[in-house]
């Protein structure tokens, strides 16, 4: 390949910089309120700056950066070929996470590389989303077949149930509705996919008769105890049972308080935001320990971005992932063909689907799930991921005239 | 803007994703409005209960004073060493540490080696097997209550060795201040003396956690002086009924006894508030106090008393040999004022700031006979002797007894030299001796056989008006808590009690009836000035320590009449004279307070008490001078004492001999009484 043919001479943009600016504002508002959750107490842990937990995250998005230009020399047609390859491994990979895997506060999702720890989890979502726009890039009349539409969930449900096991219920959900929306958009007919959004809304039924009546001798689907409570901590339901004793009773209000302590405290955290916020640096309920300082940096950053600069800030952090968000759309209107379309629809949904549940705890609209927001949070692969995400996405903007 | 168009561009699918993106990015924009918009101040209220904590700061306590501005009770700086456990959450992290490694080397010991199971197997050479045991809350928390009181006691120790004193804290009162005010300082040395001070302040200290506090205390700069009146302070630091919910309360004082307690309110002033910013753990976080609300210091009290004068008093009725017991009024009877109150034995108020232990309140406060808590002058109860034939004088020169009629006292067969009178087949002693009596000689030589004859024929109706008159049986309304009306029967008293002839002869004789020292003082000043039964009046005014201040000063009205005696001028002036004479006539029981340039117009008395098996007696010395413009009423009453001539009249004497030396200006005031600093 000639640097012709990779890097257009015409007078096209090469870059797509309304994506690249949102990208950029988001790493800056990463960086920073990460800086304002964790700075004060690694200064007081005595670390040295080059330790400091902002520092892993900028070294991710500088890494993550790299990958991305490095991603962008290579037509993403090619590297689709290697697409089900990514897919397989990855499958493997979470096998090895079953078999192998570190357990945090009771789930497996880390591998351990030693000073680096790697969830596949985050991996397997890109290599699903590659794998199934290859898949369903084949020409429009195939997709009619049913057997193809049951290979296409097949693919979806190898990973899903294997995070299910894991479990990680949360990030197990999030291929439903990316698989959903690139079939969507690749015509696959509606009534496959109505069809399977109806047994899905058949089993969420199930789950919440589960959860909200208990009734007895429940045979169809069980959740695990944490996922229950986090459904009835959603719901504002009692935790105890019906015919509960008065001492179970006290029981498990005690452990509602427990389960029910990180949202009600970034519900206090993003509220008492206000419309302007308290100025960066400024928020107590991290600074105090209040929002559990485990997770205030990573899954309960917005919290933090929330309660410092108010709802202005909640509004420039939405306006910067719609600004992301649309380029990708229009990225995939733009693309050159059927693979580049459904491979940015792809990406789309896989971020929006973060953002909308990720955002959506730290206000009580969605139950909690470990979803990590996408550039914001601290965690080196999630950062990684999300910029090779959006990495495919520039990607395919830089070859959509390329035939 | 530009990255819309997609909305309407593009094939179907991607528009209907477009939109969908859209409704579901406005729908979080609508739940963060609502949460943050809508909800915030809510939401702040609920963050700022969670992590503020009010701490109740208590005012100046305002000071008693003289009438002339010298202070009973003020306020003096006191230091106190105290302990910030937020400051020691490093060295509680270190001996956490250390004692969990030891627990869990101990557990492991104990604990059974992994399962070898297949997937054990397979995942040996992946993973290291997990060698640490899980720990039970409960053992965490055993460990971090262990670890706190190590990190404290050691900072304890370390301040103790320094200050060369054994400092200790229980484990117990460590957690209980954790549980119950972790946000607040430990107190660890509550009173610091001057050298200790020092040591602290001149020292490179640099303990973490360890700082001095300057918090006011109370001080009484005379010690036991006017220890009754002014009364004292119990700790407590709730007052539920000030308004304002507190987490947290300072340590605080209330009123006990004295005018501390009667004016407690006005004293205490409006507490403050602080608030201290908490983190989630409980503990104070640094740099987060900030004040509410100032507190407003109370008001000063300004008594009626007169330093010098009750520093006199106390004087004169510490002469009296042996342990004392008794009470020292003096009042100006031209407007009611208290001028001086003594009661012996007295305390030292500074005793109850640090607590009093159970054992010194039975074996000292409340030892009977002492009973060092109970102020004689108001709250005493003392049948009157013969001081009461005051009373009984004026009912009998009203009731148109002629005081130059002669009178006979009988001989006593049994006691030769001393009267007796019948009544009935009861025969009363009368120590004066038999003879011919005036009203002028009966009442200086206290004939009870005059008083009784001439009394017994007034009726109960009369005898009981003029003794209400006086305001017998009845509150003076002084502002002491500590006060009692004292037992004067009213008509339905005696109907009810089936009161006869034999009672009335003792009341005339002022037995079976009790009053206190004030309200003899309040009767004499009245006979005194010619017939106004006063308020007495103790308190002066209460006015804010600042000029500047917005509160207005408080006065209370002298001179207030309670009731206007309508007896005649000449009656009043008979028994003005026969109580000069009573001191002046060589025949007067009460020569022992004359004095030669000083007219001092005086009654003894002397009171039997029989009941609760023993027999004692109740002395006393009611007395005004001097006798041409009465100034002064000084009542003495001594329990257990000789005769009201032999051991009162003396105490009223040395009293007057002072008031004397200060009127012609002859004596500096006296020094101050041994006691006090």
């Amino acid at each position: 390949m000639t640097w012709e043919s990779t890097f257009p001479t015409r007078r096209e943009r090469a870059v797509e910089w309304p994506l690249w600016i949102g990208v950029l504002g988001l790493m800056l508002i990463g960086a920073a309120f990460i800086f304002s959750a964790t700075g004060s107490a690694d200064a007081a842990a005595g670390r040295p700056w080059w330790r400091y937990r902002v520092m892993s995250q900028i070294v991710a998005y500088v890494l993550g950066l790299g990958l991305v230009a490095g991603l962008c020399i290579i037509d993403y047609a090619r590297l689709a070929r290697w697409s089900l390859v990514a897919y397989w491994i990855s499958v493997a990979l979470l096998v090895a996470v079953a078999l192998f895997g570190v357990s945090r506060l009771g789930a497996k999702r880390w591998i351990d590389f030693g000073p680096i720890q790697f969830q596949p989890s985050e991996l397997a979502k890109l290599a699903f989303l590659f794998a199934l726009a290859n898949f369903l890039a084949r020409p429009p009349g195939e997709l009619n077949s049913p057997a193809l539409f049951a290979k296409a969930l097949g693919m979806a449900l190898i990973p899903f149930l294997l995070i299910l096991k894991q479990p990680d219920l949360g990030s197990a959900l999030v291929f439903m509705p990316v698989a959903l929306a690139m079939m969507f958009a690749a015509g696959v007919p509606r009534r496959f996919l109505l069809r399977f959004l109806g047994s899905g809304a058949l089993v969420v039924v199930l789950l919440l008769v589960d959860v909200m009546f208990a009734p007895p001798g429940w045979k169809f689907i069980k959740l695990e105890e944490y996922q229950k409570h986090r459904l009835l901590v959603y719901f504002g339901l009692d935790f105890a049972p019906k015919g509960a004793t008065p001492s179970e009773r006290l029981a498990a209000r005690a452990e509602q308080e427990k389960k029910s302590y990180n949202v009600k405290q970034s519900l206090i955290s993003v509220g008492s935001g206000g419309l302007a916020g308290k100025g960066w640096g400024e928020g107590t309920q991290s600074a105090l320990g209040y929002l559990p300082r485990a997770v205030a940096h990573n899954d309960f950053i917005f919290s933090v971005i929330a309660e410092e600069r108010g709802f202005l800030g909640s509004l420039t952090v939405l306006t910067l992932y719609a600004v992301v968000l649309f380029s990708g759309i229009k990225i995939a209107s733009q693309a050159r063909d059927r693979l580049g379309r459904l491979i940015a629809v792809g990406v789309v949904t896989l971020l929006f689907t973060h953002i909308f549940v990720n955002i959506g705890m730290n206000i009580r609209m969605v139950p909690v799930t470990g979803i990590p927001l996408p550039l914001l949070s601290a965690g080196g692969t999630s950062v990684i991921c999300s910029l090779i995400a959006i990495g495919i996405l520039q990607n395919i903007h830089l070859h959509r005239r390329h035939y | 803007m530009l990255i819309f168009d997609q909305l309407n561009k593009g094939d179907q699918p991607l528009r209907i994703l477009a939109w969908g993106l859209l409704a579901g990015l406005l729908l979080l924009l609508g739940g963060l409005w609502k949460v943050q918009v809508l909800s915030g101040a809510q939401y702040r209220e609920r963050q700022e209960t969670q992590s503020f904590r009010t701490v109740r700061v208590p005012a100046l306590r305002g000071k008693i004073l003289d009438r002339s501005g010298r202070e009973f009770a003020g306020n003096t700086p006191r230091y106190r060493l105290d302990l910030y456990l937020d400051e020691l959450r490093p060295q509680f992290a270190a001996e956490y540490d250390v004692r969990r490694a030891a627990l869990v080397a101990r557990k492991s010991a104990t604990n059974a080696p992994p399962k070898d199971t297949f997937w054990a197997w397979v995942g040996r050479g992946f993973r290291k097997p997990r060698t640490t045991p899980r720990l039970t809350i409960q053992e965490i928390d055993q460990l971090s209550r262990a670890s706190r009181f190590a990190a404290v006691s050691n900072t304890i120790a370390e301040v103790g060795r320094r200050l060369r004193l054994p400092l200790t804290l229980s484990e117990q009162a460590l957690h209980d201040h954790y549980i119950t005010k972790r946000a607040l300082p430990l107190p660890i040395l509550p009173n610091c003396t001057p050298e200790q001070v020092a040591l602290i302040t001149e020292q490179s200290w640099n303990l973490p956690g360890v700082e001095l506090e300057r918090v006011p205390i109370r001080r009484y700069p005379h010690g036991h002086l006017a220890s009754h009146v002014v009364g004292h302070l119990r700790r407590d630091d709730d007052y539920n009924d000030e308004e304002g919910r507190f987490d947290y309360r300072m340590r605080d004082f209330r009123g006990a006894m004295g005018l501390e307690a009667a004016f407690d309110r006005e004293l205490r002033g409006q507490a403050g508030a602080r608030s201290i910013l908490v983190n989630s753990a409980g503990y104070r976080h640094r740099q987060g106090e900030e004040v509410i609300a100032e507190p407003q210091p109370g008001l000063n009290l300004i008594t009626t008393l007169d330093l010098d004068l009750q520093v006199a008093a106390e004087k004169a009725l510490g002469s009296v040999a042996g342990d004392e017991r008794g009470a020292v009024v003096v009042m100006d009877p031209t407007n009611g004022d208290v001028l001086a109150m003594a009661s012996a034995p007295d305390f030292d108020p500074s005793e109850f700031l640090d607590g009093v232990s159970a054992q010194r309140w039975t074996n000292f406060f409340l030892a009977e006979p002492a009973t060092p808590m109970i102020n004689r002058a108001t709250y005493g109860q003392y049948a009157p002797g013969s001081t009461f034939k005051i009373i009984d004088a004026i009912a009998l020169l009203e009731a148109g007894v002629d005081p130059n009629a002669l009178f006979r006292v009988e001989p006593d067969p049994t006691t030769p030299g001393k009267g007796r009178y019948m009544l009935g087949k009861r025969s009363i002693r009368d120590l004066a001796p038999p003879g011919e009596y005036d009203f002028r000689r009966a009442f200086i030589r206290s004939s009870n056989s005059y008083f009784i004859d001439h009394g017994l024929r007034l009726g109960w109706e009369k005898l009981i008006g003029w003794g209400a008159n006086f305001g017998l049986g009845q509150r003076t309304g002084i502002r002491l808590n500590e006060e009692t009306g004292g037992d004067f029967p009213t008509l339905d008293t005696v109907r009810e009690r089936g009161w006869t002839a034999g009672n009335m002869a003792n009341v005339l004789i002022g037995q079976e009836i009790t009053l206190t020292p004030l309200q003899l003082a309040v009767a004499v000043s009245a006979v005194a000035n010619g017939g106004k039964v006063f308020w007495p009046r103790l308190v002066d005014r209460l006015e804010p320590e600042s000029p500047l201040s917005e509160t207005p000063a408080v006065r209370v009205q002298p001179g207030q009449v309670r009731t206007e005696i309508r007896a005649k001028a000449r009656n009043f002036d008979l028994v003005r004279t026969a109580m000069r004479d009573d001191v002046l006539d060589s025949e007067g029981t009460g020569k022992s307070a004359r004095m030669s340039d000083f007219e001092i117009c005086g009654k003894t008395g002397t009171a039997e008490i029989k009941g609760f098996g023993r027999k004692d007696k109740v002395t006393w010395f009611a007395s005004f001078a001097p006798f041409e413009a009465p100034r002064y009423v000084v009542i003495v009453m001594v329990e257990s004492g000789a005769s009201g001539g032999g051991t009162c009249a003396p105490v009223a004497r040395q009293i007057y001999e002072f008031l004397r030396n200060r009127e012609q200006g002859r004596s500096a005031p006296l020094a101050h009484l041994g006691g006090g600093q």
